[in-house]
């Protein structure tokens, strides 16, 4: 399920569809597809009149969405209700506007029209991969100068993936408690790569060595667990780890003969499963 | 040095880097105990979906960020966003 589907109903529609922006948590109009089902009709002295019915879409959720919009997914005549009373009062008495739609979209995609919105997100460019790495590593120099620390970043682009390197003895302070705040730093360095660009790269930071001290670590740990197997044969189950974390263990087993490596459940709790097996040929692997 | 600015300047780079209209930041700093700030955080009004991200994880991430930046000065550092 990719797509979150609600139905609006409002005064007009651009309320409706500001409204379903706010239900989807999309913050641009280009990030929604429009299908108005019903124009507004004015009636007479207010009386008698039509809202707006709009339903609307996202246009390319990547991931599954939260429980709130799992629900919004059951709920759309709660959501038509509650919708009715709260869109109205952002814009009082956008009769000009409502009669403007009226004439400009006449049942189909406005995602173009939104007047009051520039479109933003498709102004994105597609820009080069070297571009990224350029954004990206401003921007962590520029954090790093934030936080008054002394510090280098440095990228570079290895086979499609933008590595980024931020080294100085104080940029440890950067890494966090098992690098959570490595984790925050490299989720905002995407954030602020996906303000740029359409499509983003994939991007690996390293904050003072801790993914690579990790990443060894790891690595021994799975070589061990990995000589366990072989004496005992069987399956060991992992704890749940992030993806690059599976990544060093997939890797590691695949260094092997006689071990077999696959991911198993859900993200955030996504784990490797590690077996021994006979033949030691096919890898499950679907990182 | 003022208690909290490394938080400051950290939250308001951060968030500057990440909405469409920089300009319109607005990051207030607000006293909670004598070691413990929170960083109020106002944008313009289409750039907040961006700034709490799918999941809230931009904002998860901003917060874990303040929260360094207040190690830095040994004080607590929350982040708010407010609409």
């Amino acid at each position: 399920m990719s797509y979150v589907e609600i139905e609006v109903r409002a005064k007009t529609v651009d309320l409706a569809v500001e409204a379903a922006m706010q239900e989807l948590g999309v913050s641009n109009r280009d990030q929604l597809s429009v299908e108005v089902i019903q124009e507004p009709e004015k009636g007479f002295l207010g009386i008698g009149g039509q809202d707006a019915v709009v339903r609307v879409k996202r246009r390319k959720s990547r991931r599954r969405r939260n429980d709130r919009k799992k629900e919004t997914r059951g709920q759309t005549q709660q959501q038509t209700a509650r919708q009715k009373t709260q869109a109205p009062t952002k814009n009082g008495g956008g009769k000009p506007r409502g009669q403007r739609n009226q004439t400009q979209n006449k049942g189909r995609h406005m995602s173009q029209s939104g007047e009051n919105r520039e479109p933003k997100v498709d102004d994105r460019p597609d820009i080069s991969i070297e571009e990224q790495a350029e954004i990206a590593g401003r921007f962590l120099e520029g954090l790093v100068d934030a936080y008054g620390l002394e510090g280098t970043v440095s990228t570079q682009i290895d086979d499609g993936v933008i590595i980024a390197d931020v080294d100085g003895e104080q940029t440890e302070a950067l890494v966090g408690v098992r690098g959570s705040v490595r984790s925050a730093i490299h989720e905002l360095t995407r954030t602020v790569m996906q303000r740029y660009a359409h499509d983003t790269a994939r991007l690996r930071l390293d904050i003072a060595g801790y993914a690579e001290r990790r990443r060894q670590a790891l690595t021994i740990y799975a070589e061990r667990l990995i000589d366990q197997l072989m004496v005992e044969g069987g399956e060991i189950m992992l704890e749940p780890m992030s993806p690059a974390d599976r990544k060093v263990i997939h890797d590691a087993a695949a260094t092997r003969e006689g071990v077999n490596s696959y991911s198993e459940g859900e993200s955030p709790r996504r784990y490797v499963v590690l077996t021994a097996t006979a033949t030691a040929t096919a890898k499950g692997e679907e990182e | 040095m003022a208690k909290g600015e490394i938080v400051e300047r950290v939250v308001t780079y951060i968030v500057k880097s990440i909405v469409e209209e920089p300009d319109e930041v607005v990051v207030t700093l607000v006293e909670q105990g004598p070691d413990d700030v929170v960083a109020e955080v106002r944008t313009a009004k289409g750039d907040m979906g961006r700034v709490i991200g799918r999941r809230g994880r931009v904002a998860k991430a901003i917060r874990a960020a303040a929260g360094a930046a207040g190690d830095e000065e040994g004080i607590t550092a929350g982040v708010e966003f407010l609409d």
